[in-house]
């Protein structure tokens, strides 16, 4: 499936104009950093560049989608087109040697060559540095992509040498719109709005069940955590456990857990349009008025630092015991 | 497509273009052989993007027909699957047809295998051929340029342009050089051409060893020719395709002294197994250093001190030894595979001091040069 320039061109209206300008009057950077959160299109904007620099028929800006180049970009296949992504946690220096081996060869089929690095932010320092010298030496016709979730995790070395374009993340509520124009309950709809940021996602994750479920054991261990903190010790070992296995999957569940805090102090303030569990909305209202604002805060805090953690190889078990401990301290 | 082929022929394609296939490639369809099936024969290709071989099988060769053409077209098929296939196939001859979504059928015989393919289409682009500027040199001569030059590369990735072997081109005349900033080998050869082009290229020395493996020991003539950004080798029914080194090459002429303060000759299978001797103890330490010091009467003094081993000395007697007198110390690995280069019984080695570099070469023959930096030693 390959996006069209005005889909993205909805999500990314000034991102898209740039790369229209850049491309319009010929004046490519030799590395672009496409910085944003999940799910705002950056790499379906940076196929798309590809494709525009690529094109065989451009029109104006706009990549054909159909030429040769195109859809060869699209399947993968085009030999002077390169993507990198992390193997495992990181990006190895050696896909960085690799990267620089082949682009030390004159190009396939034409002198132009590009690469696109996916989460550029998680190469290790030594892969990172090899490539630093590869960017401050580019050859006349090789384009950079850079692209990242965290851009206060790149190198500083790394920023500098590259055009930044910042993604800005879409409005939840426009997402949620839309999902629920697909018929997705509202209450879903919202929620898978404000985890990603991207409609397609969203919509897939509010249709699948595991979304259903990890909604469901979320509300039950944070109904548990104010209720009795031995019961919600058994939630983490029983559920949590088993329906979170992967680190994205566990790193989901805490955001639905932050939400719930984060709904809590819109109680407090009084903006209860601005809940997202807005079926649980009596039930929040009543712990609303059992927890202070402090209280609420420092919650809020332990979870960010457990999402920390998580990139940090920590046990997943013994991370929500002590997130569930460090949250029920006060009661 | 369609078309029914002699199994040897096919068998023997599939072999040569199979040499170019990597598995561990990022490019999916360059997992596959594409086959082109035209008028005029089949085209088998296979690359890993360094370097590409086309084999082709024409429909008849000395009135034998070799491929029947029943309908033109073209398919990318997986290599590991079709290379093992062809190669079991049971009877003398093969049919390809393909037809819906790729879907590839191969009989032969009773056997018949229903193979997914890829589209033709999304095969990376080869260079076209120019005709015109073309230059001619026999295969053999070929693979021994490239033996004599393409050790001499660099191994180490941190200046990419001295992984490949420098290519020139002028005057009718094609010169290779080919350096890791140690050594340098040096090998001209006269070239066959029409046109008076010029060439300043760089191949990688990976694509040449692998076309030396290719190549038979005949006396034909292979035409190259040099593009933008490949080179292209070309025998009676092979092609090779190798990208190019991207940058300048460093100009080397300079470091070639023009004149000699000592110059020694020597036989080259004595002084080779003496070096060779030496370097025994020499191996074990650090470096594999070994000294050379001229004494009287031509008299040369090859030894090696390694001290927690041994120490060797030997003393060979040259064919002549003229000007200063000379203690240096070179690495014998360099030595010994430069010697290993160059052909010749008798060689000469011309010194300009301890710390300059010096020349090996043949006598009487100026179309190979060898250049080596000396050690420092205290």
């Amino acid at each position: 499936m390959s996006i069209v320039w005005e889909q993205l061109e909805q999500y990314q209206p000034t991102v898209l104009k740039m790369i229209a300008k850049i491309v319009q009057k010929g004046r490519v950077a030799h590395a672009y950093l496409f910085e944003g959160q999940r799910g705002t299109g950056k790499k379906d904007v940076s196929i798309l560049f590809a494709k525009s620099l690529f094109c065989i028929n451009r029109n104006g800006y706009k990549p054909c989608n159909d030429c040769i180049n195109c859809r060869r970009i699209d399947s993968g296949n085009h030999p002077d087109v390169h993507i990198i992504e992390p193997d495992g946690q990181s990006i190895k220096k050696a896909q960085i040697e690799a990267l620089q081996a082949e682009f030390s060869k004159t190009g396939v089929e034409s002198n132009k060559k590009l690469y696109i690095i996916e989460h550029a932010d998680r190469m290790t320092v030594n892969a990172a540095n090899s490539l630093l010298k590869f960017l401050e030496e580019p050859n006349s016709e090789t384009v950079a992509i850079l692209l990242t979730e965290q851009y206060h995790r790149m190198l500083n070395t790394i920023v500098s040498r590259c055009q930044v374009l910042s993604f800005k993340p879409l409005p939840p509520n426009a997402i949620a719109d839309y999902l629920k124009e697909q018929h997705i309950p509202s209450h879903f709809a919202l929620l898978a709005a404000y985890v990603t940021n991207n409609r397609e996602h969203a919509l897939e994750l509010s249709r699948d069940d595991w979304f259903a479920q990890a909604r469901k054991i979320v509300l039950q261990l944070y109904e548990a955590l104010h209720k009795n903190y031995l019961q919600a010790l058994f939630i983490v070992q029983e559920q949590w456990i088993q329906h979170f296995v992967e680190k994205q999957q566990i790193d989901l569940g805490l955001d639905l857990l932050l939400y719930l805090y984060k709904d809590l102090i819109y109680i407090q303030l009084g903006e209860t349009e601005k809940v997202v569990y807005k079926d649980q909305i009596s039930y929040l209202n009543q712990l609303a008025l059992t927890l202070s604002q402090k209280r609420i805060a420092e919650n809020m805090t332990a979870i960010l630092q457990a999402k920390a953690r998580l990139n940090t190889n920590m046990n997943p078990q013994l991370l929500m015991e002590q997130l569930v401990l460090k949250l029920q301290e006060g009661d | 497509m369609k078309f029914v082929i002699q199994r040897d022929y096919l068998v023997r394609s599939v072999q040569d273009v199979m040499k170019a296939i990597s598995s561990r490639t990022t490019i999916p369809i360059l997992t596959g052989i594409k086959i082109v099936a035209t008028e005029q024969g089949v085209t088998l290709t296979g690359s890993d993007s360094d370097i590409s071989i086309e084999s082709f099988i024409p429909v008849e060769e000395e009135d034998k027909v070799i491929v029947e053409i029943l309908e033109p077209g073209s398919i990318v098929l997986p290599a590991r699957f079709f290379g093992e296939i062809v190669k079991k196939l049971p009877k003398e001859t093969v049919e390809i047809e393909v037809q819906n979504q790729f879907l590839t059928i191969i009989r032969s015989g009773k056997a018949e295998f229903n193979l997914n393919g890829l589209d033709a289409e999304e095969y990376p682009r080869l260079p076209q051929i120019e005709e015109e500027n073309v230059f001619k040199i026999p295969t053999d001569l070929l693979k021994t340029i490239i033996r004599q030059t393409v050790f001499a590369v660099s191994t180490s990735e941190t200046r990419p342009i001295l992984t490949g072997v420098n290519w020139k081109v002028e005057n009718n005349e094609l010169i290779c050089i080919a350096t890791d900033s140690h050594r340098l080998a040096l090998r001209k050869a006269k070239i066959e051409t029409e046109s008076e082009v010029f060439y300043n290229v760089v191949i990688p020395g990976k694509s040449l060893n692998e076309l030396s493996k290719i190549l038979d020991d005949t006396t034909e003539l292979v035409d190259i020719v040099i593009t933008e950004n490949q080179i292209l080798f070309k025998t009676k029914h092979l092609l090779f395709f190798s990208r190019l080194l991207e940058g300048n090459y460093p100009e080397t002429s300079r470091l070639i002294p023009e004149d000699s303060k000592t110059d020694v000759i020597v036989n080259a299978k004595e002084f080779f197994q003496a070096i060779d001797r030496a370097s025994l103890l020499a191996r074990e330490g650090r470096n594999n250093v070994v000294k050379l010091s001229t004494l009287q009467d031509g008299v040369i003094e090859i030894s090696s001190n390694s001290p927690e081993i041994g120490k060797v000395i030997e003393e060979i007697q040259s064919e002549s030894v003229t000007g200063e007198e000379l203690k240096i110390s070179f690495s014998a690995k360099y030595m010994m595979e430069a010697l290993k280069a160059l052909e010749g019984t008798e060689i000469k080695i011309s010194f300009t001091g301890a710390m300059r570099p010096f020349l090996i070469r043949p006598i009487n023959d100026e179309s190979m040069l060898q250049l080596i930096l000396p050690v420092r030693t205290y």
